[in-house]
C-alpha cells in the first residue's frame, strides 16, 4: 500500500510538471487550432537553459545557502521564462503566422518541422548525452518530520507544487478576469468577429505563444531540479504526456489540461513501476488513441473555444 | 402547371395511395437540444410531380432536406422513398440510413452554396456521380482489366451525355472551379443526375440568377421531370420560381408546416404571408 | 480528352489484345509525346537511360577510379544508396496515395515498412528455428527457420502491410485532419515498441505455450535474413548492381499500380473526397470504404519497400523503424510534388541522395578544413526540419506537385472559392449571393449552437447525437 501511495505521489509531481506544459497546448490549440507539435520540445530548451544557468552561470549547487538558493532559482526561472516565451513568440511569426490562411495541414507540418530544429539545436550545442546539475536541493524527506518513515515526499517534490501550483492559479485568473484574457478567449471563439470588435488578433495570439512559452520555460526549471538531468529528446515524452494531457482534460479546457495531467502523471507512475517503462509511451498513446477516436471532446469538454 | 392527372387537390396526408407518393414522410421530427428544428412534419412528394419547400430563413428546411439525403437522423418519426424506409427505429434507437446509401437508391442532391469537386474537370464530377453505378473495384483498377476499361469508356460518354443535356459539351475539360457561376450550377445538376436518381432535389438552384436565367432554369427543370421522368423537390426563395413551376407547395415556418397546396392557395393563406412579411402585412 | 472509339473485348482475348496494343502502341505514344514537348521527352529519355545503365555505369567507372568524381563536385551515390532510393521511392509513392490522392495524413507511415520488413525476417530466415520449413528457396531443407522465396514474399508483405494499414485506419475515419494524423502518428510509434519488446514472450493459452519466446528479436533484432534469389543470383546487399536493377523493377511496378489507381473509379472517389468529403459521399461515394483503400492500398507500398529492404541487407531491427523515418517520406512528398507520382520519386532520390551521400561527402570536407566542425549528416534532420518550415511557407505543393494539388494549397479552399459569383465580377449577383450565403450560414450558426447545446445536454446524460461532422459545419 505504501508504495500504491508513494507512486501516486511520484505520479501527481510529474503531472504537475506535465500540467505546465499541458496548458500551452491547450492555450494554443484553443486559439488557433494547432497542434504545436514543438511545444514539448521548448520545455526542453527550458531546461537546458535552466541547465546553463544553474550550473555554469550561477555555479550553485547542494553546498549554496538557502536564501542564496532561493533568490538564484527565482532569478533562473524569471530569465528562463523570459527567454522560451521570445523563442515561442518568434517561431509563431516565423513558422505559424504566415500560414494562418493555409490549408488546416500545413502550420502542423511546419510545426513537426521546428519541432526537429529545436531538438537538433539543443544535440549540435550540447551533444547528445544526457547533462545533469548535482541535486541542488535539500535532500530532506518532507513527511519524516511527520514521523511517517515509509513513505517520502521529497523537498523537489514539494518544489514542484511551491512553483507550478501558483502559475496555474495565475493563468487561470489571467485568462478568466482580465481585458487580455478575455480577448484571448474572444478570438478562441470567434477570430473574425473578435477582430471586428476592436480585438488585435494577432497580438493576442503573439500574447498566447508568450505565455505558453512562460509556462514551458517554468516546467523546464522545475524539470531539471526535480529529474537532475535533461537531455536533447526530453521533449518528446513530456510533450507526448503533455499534449495527451490537454486532449484527456479537453482541448481547450485549462482546467481539463490540468486534470488531464494529473491523471497522466499517474499513468506514467504506475506504468513504470507495475509495468515495464519501456512500455509507457506505448501505453501512453493508446490513451491518446483511445480519447480521440471515443470521446475528442475529453473529459470537461472544449471551453476555451466552443467550434465544433 | 396541373401535375399527373388525379393529384390536384388530393394531397392531404394519407389520402394518396402509397404507390402514388415516392416520399412519405410522417411525423418528422429534428431536434438539436433544445432547439426544435423541424416539429412532426408530415410531407408527401407524388410521383413525377414538381414540389416546392418555402419558408423564411431558419424554418428547417435545409434540416429536412437533410433527413431524406440521410445527411441527419431525425429525432422522431420516418420516411419512406419509394417502399424504402430510410428511417428505422429499434426500440429508442433511431438509425438512418447512410448519404451514400440513400444514393444508390435513387436520390440525388444539389447544394445551396454550390459544391462541385472544384480541381477537377466538369467531366470528372459528373463522372464522380457515376460513382454509385460503377462496378470496378480497385484490383479491376489495378490491372486494367478488359471489364474495367469498357466501364470506364462507357463512364466517359455517358459523362458527356449529361453534360450535353445541360449544354456544358465544351467545357467538358475545363476545372469546375474556374466554371461561370451559371454553368456551374448546371454542372452540379449534371452531376445529380448522373447519380441515376428517381428524386431530384434541388436546394435553391436559383440562386444569383438573374430573370432570364431563373427562367432558363425554370424550363429546364421541367424538362428534365418530363424527358427523364422524375420527381423534383425544391427549396426556394424566389416566389416566381415557386409559382410558376411548382405543382404542390409547402410552407414551413419554424419547423412547423403552415401552409400546403396549389401555389394560388399557399399564397392566399394568411398564415403564410405572416409568416413572411410580419403580423401587419397580413390584413392589407 | 481521348475518347476510344474501339470497343472494349473482353476474356482472355482482351487481356491479349490490350497488351499487345500497349506495346504496339509504345513507339507512336512516344512520338506523339516528342512532337509536343520535344525538350521534355529528351531530357526524360536521357535521364531515364542513365538511370538504367547507371549501376553498371557506377560499377566500372565513378567507384573504383574516380575518375569523374574527383572533377564533378558531388560525389556518385555508390550501390547501396541508389537501392535506398529505389526503396524509399516505393514508400513515396505509397504514402502519397494516401496523403496525396486521398489527402489524409499518414505521419505513421512508418509502421507498414516494419511490418514489411519483419515478414521478411519471419518468413525467410533462420528466426524460428524449431521449425524448418523451405520453399521453393534455394536454402536447403532441413535448415532451420521458415524460408520462402522471395516473390512469395512481396504478394505476403503487401497483404499484410494492405490488412494492417486497414486495421490502424479504421479509428481514424470519422476524425478531421489534425487528429488523424496524431492517431496515425500514435500508431507509427506503438507498432515499433511491440516489435521491440517482444524478445522475451511467456504466453500461456490454450494450445500455445511460449516461454521466454524471442518473437522478434527485440532491440538486436533479426539476422541473417535470406537475400532474394533469382535463378542462383543473390540480389542482397552483398551483390551491388543486381540488387539495384530488381529494385528498379519493384519501383516500375509501383508506378505502374500508382498511375492504374489514379485514373480509376477508386482514384476519382479519393480526389473527390479529399476535396468535399460531404459532397462526395451524397454523390454515393462510400467514404468508409474508400479511405479505408487508401489506408490499406498505401500501406502495401510501404509493405514491399520493407520486404526488401530486410531482404536485402540481411537483417533487421526495431531500431530502423522511427517517426524520423515517416517524416522523412512526408519530406519527400512535400519536395518533390505533393499529388504526383514523378514528382515525389523525384524528392525520394532528392532526400536519399542528400542523406546518405551528399551530408557525409559535406562532413568529411568540413572535416578535412576544420575538425572541430559539426557533422552535418548528424544533423540532417536540423536541415530536414528548416527545410519543412520554408516549403510549408513558400511552396507547399513541392516543386513539381499535380496541378490539382498545387491549385488547392495555392487558393483559398474549396467550398469558399466556388459559387462566389464575386469571380464573375458581377456585383448585383455577387451582392444577393452573399445575401443567401449569409441567411443560409445563419440558419447553419443557429444549428451548429443547438448543437452545441445538444452535445452537452448528451454528455450529461449520455446518449448521443451529433450532427454529422463537416469541415465547414455543413451537413
Amino acid at each position: 500500500m505504501d508504495q500504491v501511495i508513494q507512486t501516486i505521489i511520484i505520479g501527481l509531481s510529474n503531472g504537475l510538471i506535465f500540467a505546465l506544459v499541458a496548458l500551452g497546448y491547450t492555450l494554443v490549440y484553443g486559439i488557433i487550432e494547432l497542434i504545436n507539435f514543438a511545444h514539448g520540445d521548448l520545455f526542453m530548451l527550458g531546461s537546458f537553459i535552466a541547465f546553463v544557468l544553474i550550473s555554469l552561470v550561477f555555479h550553485i549547487n547542494a553546498d549554496t545557502g538557502l536564501p542564496m538558493m532561493i533568490g538564484v532559482i527565482l532569478v533562473v526561472i524569471a530569465i528562463t521564462m523570459l527567454a522560451t516565451a521570445t523563442i515561442n513568440a518568434s517561431i509563431e511569426r516565423v513558422a505559424y503566422r504566415p500560414l494562418r490562411n493555409a490549408p488546416k495541414l500545413a502550420p502542423l507540418i511546419s510545426a513537426i518541422g521546428m519541432s526537429f530544429v529545436l531538438q537538433n539545436i539543443a544535440l549540435l550545442i550540447f551533444g547528445p548525452a544526457n547533462k545533469s546539475v548535482d541535486a541542488i536541493l535539500p535532500p530532506v524527506n518532507v513527511l519524516s518530520s511527520f514521523g511517517i518513515s515509509t513513505i517520502t515526499i521529497s523537498s523537489e517534490q514539494v518544489f514542484v507544487a511551491i512553483v507550478t501550483i501558483p502559475l496555474l492559479v495565475g493563468l487561470t485568473w489571467f485568462v478568466s478576469k482580465t481585458r487580455q484574457g478575455k480577448a484571448m478567449r474572444a478570438t478562441a471563439q470567434d477570430p473574425d468577429t473578435a477582430g471586428l470588435m476592436g480585438v488585435d488578433v494577432n497580438r493576442t495570439i503573439a500574447i498566447t505563444f508568450l505565455i505558453g512559452g512562460a509556462l514551458a520555460g517554468a516546467a523546464g526549471v522545475v524539470q531539471i531540479l526535480y529529474n537532475n538531468t535533461t537531455v536533447w529528446n526530453l521533449g518528446f515524452r513530456f510533450g507526448l504526456n503533455s499534449f495527451t494531457s490537454a486532449v484527456l482534460g479537453g482541448i481547450g479546457n485549462l482546467q481539463g489540461a490540468v486534470l488531464g495531467a494529473m491523471i497522466l502523471g499517474l499513468i506514467n507512475a504506475f506504468s513504470d513501476r507495475y509495468i515495464a517503462a519501456n512500455w509507457t509511451n506505448a501505453i501512453v498513446f493508446g490513451v491518446l488513441i483511445a480519447i480521440l477516436v471515443f470521446k475528442p471532446t475529453g473529459l470537461l469538454g472544449q471551453q476555451l473555444a466552443d467550434r465544433a | 402547371m396541373t401535375g399527373p392527372a388525379g393529384v390536384a387537390g388530393d394531397l392531404r396526408t394519407g389520402r394518396l395511395a402509397d404507390d402514388q407518393v415516392l416520399v412519405r414522410a410522417r411525423q418528422v421530427t429534428k431536434r438539436f437540444g433544445g432547439l426544435i428544428a423541424v416539429n412532426s412534419v408530415d410531407f408527401d412528394i407524388p410521383r413525377g410531380s414538381i414540389v416546392s419547400l418555402i419558408g423564411p430563413n431558419g424554418a428547417g428546411k435545409t434540416t429536412f432536406f437533410n433527413m431524406i439525403t440521410g445527411a441527419y437522423t431525425p429525432t422522431a418519426g420516418e420516411i419512406v422513398f419509394d417502399g424504402h424506409p430510410l428511417v428505422t427505429q429499434s426500440g429508442k434507437k433511431i438509425r438512418s440510413k447512410k448519404p451514400f446509401e440513400v444514393t444508390a437508391l435513387g436520390i440525388g442532391r444539389t447544394f445551396q452554396n454550390i459544391r462541385l469537386f472544384g480541381t477537377m474537370s466538369a467531366l470528372d464530377n459528373v463522372r464522380v456521380g457515376l460513382h454509385v453505378h460503377l462496378k470496378s473495384h480497385w484490383w479491376d483498377a489495378v490491372l486494367r482489366s478488359p471489364s474495367m476499361r469498357a466501364e470506364e469508356q462507357q463512364s466517359i460518354v455517358r459523362g458527356m451525355e449529361l453534360l450535353d443535356l445541360v449544354g456544358l459539351t465544351d467545357r467538358a475539360d475545363v476545372w469546375a472551379r474556374n466554371l461561370p457561376y451559371g454553368d456551374q450550377r448546371r454542372l452540379e445538376i449534371a452531376r445529380a443526375l448522373a447519380t441515376n436518381p428517381k428524386l431530384l432535389l434541388l436546394d435553391e438552384p436559383t440562386a444569383g440568377m438573374n430573370s432570364s436565367e431563373t427562367a432558363e432554369m425554370t424550363s429546364f427543370i421541367r424538362s428534365l421531370r418530363s424527358s427523364l421522368g422524375l420527381t423534383v423537390l425544391l427549396i426556394e426563395h424566389d416566389m416566381r420560381v415557386v409559382m410558376g413551376i411548382s405543382e404542390r407547395v409547402t410552407v414551413l415556418d419554424y419547423g412547423e408546416v403552415i401552409a400546403e397546396g396549389t401555389p394560388e392557395e399557399v399564397r392566399a393563406s394568411p398564415r403564410v404571408v405572416e409568416a413572411y412579411l410580419g403580423r401587419g402585412a397580413a390584413d392589407t | 480528352m481521348t475518347t476510344q472509339t474501339k470497343p472494349v473485348e473482353r476474356g482472355f482475348g482482351g487481356w491479349v489484345g490490350f497488351l499487345v496494343d500497349s506495346l504496339v502502341a509504345i513507339p507512336g505514344a512516344y512520338a506523339h509525346a516528342f512532337r509536343r514537348r520535344p525538350v521534355r521527352t529528351v531530357v526524360l529519355t536521357v535521364l531515364v537511360i542513365f538511370g538504367l545503365i547507371y549501376p553498371v555505369l557506377n560499377k566500372e567507372f565513378f567507384q573504383p577510379y574516380n575518375r569523374l568524381s574527383n572533377a564533378f563536385p558531388l560525389p556518385f551515390p555508390e550501390d547501396a544508396v541508389v537501392t535506398f532510393m529505389m526503396i524509399f521511392a516505393i514508400m513515396a509513392i505509397g504514402l502519397n496515395i494516401v496523403a496525396g490522392f486521398a489527402g489524409l495524413l499518414d505521419l505513421g507511415y512508418v509502421a507498414f515498412y516494419a511490418f514489411g520488413a519483419y515478414t521478411a525476417a519471419f518468413l525467410a530466415s533462420p528466426h524460428f528455428g524449431s521449425v524448418s520449413i523451405v520453399l521453393f528457396s534455394e536454402t536447403i531443407p532441413g535448415f532451420p527457420g521458415i524460408h520462402l522465396p522471395f516473390w512469395m514474399l512481396v504478394p505476403i508483405a503487401m497483404a499484410v502491410a494492405a490488412a494492417f494499414g486497414a486495421l490502424l485506419g479504421a479509428p481514424t475515419l470519422r476524425l478531421r485532419g489534425d487528429y488523424l494524423a496524431i492517431v496515425t502518428l500514435g500508431f507509427g510509434e506503438i507498432v515499433p515498441v511491440i516489435f521491440k519488446n517482444l524478445a522475451s514472450v511467456t504466453f500461456d493459452l490454450g494450445p500455445i505455450h511460449l516461454v521466454n519466446a524471442n518473437l522478434t528479436g527485440g532491440n538486436l533484432g533479426i539476422n541473417p535474413i535470406d537475400p532474394p534469389i533469382f535463378f542462383g543470383i543473390r540480389f542482397g546487399s552483398s551483390s551491388g548492381i543486381a540488387a539495384v536493377y530488381l529494385g528498379m523493377i519493384l519501383l516500375a511496378g509501383a508506378i505502374i499500380i500508382a498511375r492504374n489507381l489514379e485514373r480509376s473509379r477508386m482514384g476519382r472517389a479519393w480526389m473527390a473526397i479529399r476535396e468535399d468529403e460531404i459532397a462526395a459521399e451524397m454523390m454515393g461515394v462510400n467514404p468508409v470504404r474508400t479511405k479505408l483503400l487508401a489506408f490499406a492500398l498505401g500501406a502495401s507500398f510501404a509493405g514491399v519497400a520493407g520486404v526488401f529492404q530486410a531482404s536485402y541487407q540481411g537483417l533487421t531491427t526495431s531500431d530502423f523503424f522511427t517517426f524520423a523515418t515517416s517524416i522523412l517520406v512526408l519530406i519527400m512528398i512535400i519536395l518533390g510534388g505533393i499529388g504526383n507520382i514523378w514528382g515525389v520519386i523525384v524528392g525520394a532520390i532528392t532526400l536519399v541522395f542528400v542523406d546518405k551521400t551528399f551530408l557525409p561527402y559535406l562532413g568529411q570536407r568540413m572535416a578535412a578544413i576544420n575538425s572541430d566542425l559539426p557533422n552535418p549528416s548528424q544533423f540532417n534532420f536540423l536541415i530536414f526540419g528548416v527545410l519543412l518550415v520554408i516549403m510549408m511557407r513558400f511552396r507547399p505543393e513541392g516543386f513539381i506537385p499535380s496541378r490539382q494539388r498545387a491549385a488547392e494549397l495555392r487558393h483559398a479552399p474549396p467550398g469558399q472559392a466556388i459559387g462566389s459569383a464575386a469571380t464573375m465580377g458581377d456585383a448585383a449577383v455577387a451582392a444577393e449571393n452573399l445575401a443567401d450565403t449569409i441567411a443560409a450560414s445563419q440558419e447553419e450558426e443557429v444549428l451548429a449552437e443547438a448543437a452545441a447545446v445538444e452535445e452537452e445536454t448528451a454528455a450529461a446524460d449520455g446518449t448521443s447525437e451529433t450532427p454529422p461532422r463537416g469541415p465547414e459545419g455543413q451537413p
